[in-house]
């Protein structure tokens, strides 16, 4: 199948793809698609199999078992095909320290084989959008972490990749940093026909500019969807307001599905449910008990939220 | 052959940066050029070091140690500090073929030891013609035997320990070692004369063949090592 044929579709597809090490299995039974010009979001904290995945999609590792697909080609066989396609920044970012940082882009666009007056153009044009012009000549053993991470960026698209895949590229970084990487990162969604693979543990980004995330834990997928359709996937949040109500007795209550009324303060009260259809049953219970109920408000749950709910709390970073 | 000249720019570029190499490569000229020179005409006097045959040739031997030497810490570094820096893990994320990646690296390394051969070279001659005042004297060069040495057995020995030194790292990944390996590869190649399967000869003829077999060891070490080399299990070898 030629990669070509993939236009308006699928970039990426994972077909119960595992990969183990010894017995411990970092990536099991994975299943996922990836739409051209999607930003896709793959989050999880340290040792989720994120950098594994990637390695996989790359050609940089044999899948134990199932495959992967970027483009419509096999990473294995067809590896160099694939890699010519993306731009790629691990989460060990690998820059030449004995290199200027003009030098390392002048690499990469030597790499890309892009012809000398638009190598040169180009890394000039990256080294004044990743604000390290005036840093160019020099070495980059002298550069911050944070430089490193936006040379790295910078050198991921010297070939104009139709996907890049960044895994982590904000980790490490100050506040400061953070915020023009995110910033980098959204002009570069913008671009319109760019597939973007992000591996990220910043949520809030995620939900900002992914248009669909993945949440992984143990090299398992535990959810996949629209970063703001996410929350309203499982376990929905409903805020209560109850006039004469006994705390007590409303914490005691036997709910339908098994549910508790958490309190929040004064007449406000929280419950989870197992599905959206489950709050009518709740509000007829709490009548029937004799309590009023001024006002019931689904919570908008955010992707950070059902990220802790997911992986048990588990934040790194 | 356009990634194979893009990874030997790198490779060259970064050369120059990289003081240990500078060290090696400066110590490793002077001290095979200038000293055996001095010593050898200390004790036999000028006139007799410059002329004697076997004085001429012992010369040699500083030659072909500085080339190993030099050779056996340079290929290594190329694939450790790439290790250690994770560029490796880069350059595999490259559409750069394993052929570019490892072949410029046993080039530019082989090709570090031929400079410092030459080198060596240079500097015996220049020292030979101050401290005996009688203009130039060509040494091994006016011979046939020791050009064969100079221009071919040099060759031969850099690409086979370089061969050896870039995939021993691989697999090794600490210099000490990596070295080591190297240096045992060269004494591996006087096994066979300790043995008696094979019995030295001071001769053009012999000297021409033992360039030619060294050198064709390396390339067939090469070429074994590119095609068993499987990139999806480098990273493998990096984990541990």
């Amino acid at each position: 199948m030629n990669g070509d044929e993939l236009v308006d579709s699928q970039v990426i597809e994972c077909r119960g793809l595992s990969r183990n090490f010894g017995s411990r299995a970092a990536v099991s039974n994975l299943e996922f698609n990836v739409s051209r010009g999607a930003v896709f979001g793959f989050l999880g904290p340290n040792g989720a199999g994120k950098t594994t995945t990637v390695r996989m999609m790359v050609g940089m590792l044999r899948p134990s078992s199932g495959s992967v697909r970027v483009l419509g080609l096999d990473p294995i066989l067809q590896g160099e095909q694939v890699r010519s396609r993306c731009g790629v920044m691990l989460d060990n970012v690998g820059l030449y320290e004995r290199l200027s940082a003009r030098q390392n882009l002048l690499f990469a666009a030597k790499v890309a084989r892009l012809d000398a007056a638009l190598g040169r153009q180009r890394v000039d044009e990256a080294l004044h959008r990743v604000d390290l012009w005036d840093r160019r000549n020099d070495k980059v053993s002298g550069f911050s972490k944070g430089m490193r991470q936006k040379l790295g960026l910078a050198r991921a698209l010297m070939s104009e990749p139709e996907i890049l895949i960044l895994d982590e590229p904000t980790a490490g970084l100050d506040p400061a940093n953070i915020v023009m990487v995110r910033e980098l990162l959204v002009s570069l969604a913008q671009e319109s026909g760019r597939t973007i693979f992000l591996c990220t543990h910043l949520l809030a980004e995620a939900q900002r500019i992914c248009s669909r995330v993945a949440i992984m834990q143990n090299g398992r997928l535990l959810a996949i969807g629209d970063p703001n359709e996410l929350g309203e996937q499982s376990l929905p949040n409903f805020r209560l307001r109850l006039s004469g109500a006994n705390s007590d007795k409303v914490r005691t209550l036997s709910l339908p599905g098994g549910a508790r009324l958490s309190p929040l303060g004064g007449d406000e009260w929280r419950v989870s449910v197992a599905g959206p259809a489950d709050i009518e049953g709740i509000v007829i219970a709490l009548v029937h008990e004799g309590i009023g109920i001024r006002a019931v408000v689904p919570e908008q749950v955010s992707l950070e939220e059902q990220y802790l709910r997911l992986v048990g709390g588990e934040t790194n970073g | 052959m356009g990634d194979l000249t893009t990874m030997m720019w790198k490779e060259t570029s970064e050369l120059f940066g990289n003081r240990r190499f500078s060290v090696v490569f400066a110590v490793a000229i002077l001290a095979m050029g200038v000293l055996p020179t001095l010593a050898l005409a200390k004790h036999h006097g000028h006139i007799i070091a410059a002329n004697s045959l076997l004085l001429v040739m012992i010369r040699l031997v500083y030659v072909l140690l500085a080339t190993a030497i030099v050779v056996a810490q340079t290929a290594p570094d190329m694939v450790l500090h790439e290790r250690v820096g994770h560029t490796l893990d880069y350059l595999l994320t490259t559409r750069l073929s394993n052929y570019a990646i490892f072949g410029a690296k046993i080039l530019v390394s082989s090709l570090v030891g031929y400079v410092v051969a030459l080198s060596a070279v240079f500097i015996q001659l220049v020292v030979t013609a101050l401290i005996g005042g009688g203009g130039w004297n060509w040494l091994y060069l006016g011979l046939p035997i020791g050009r064969v040495s100079v221009f071919a057995v040099t060759a031969a020995l850099s690409l086979y320990v370089s061969v050896v030194g870039t995939f021993v790292a691989l697999r090794v990944g600490e210099q000490r070692a990596a070295y080591m390996v190297s240096v045992l590869a060269i004494g591996l190649l006087i096994v066979p004369f300790l043995l008696g399967w094979l019995t030295f000869s001071l001769t053009t003829l012999w000297v021409t063949h033992a360039a030619i077999i060294v050198g064709a060891i390396g390339i067939a070490l090469a070429v074994v090592g590119l095609r068993v080399f499987r990139r999806d299990m480098l990273v493998l070898y990096l984990r541990d």
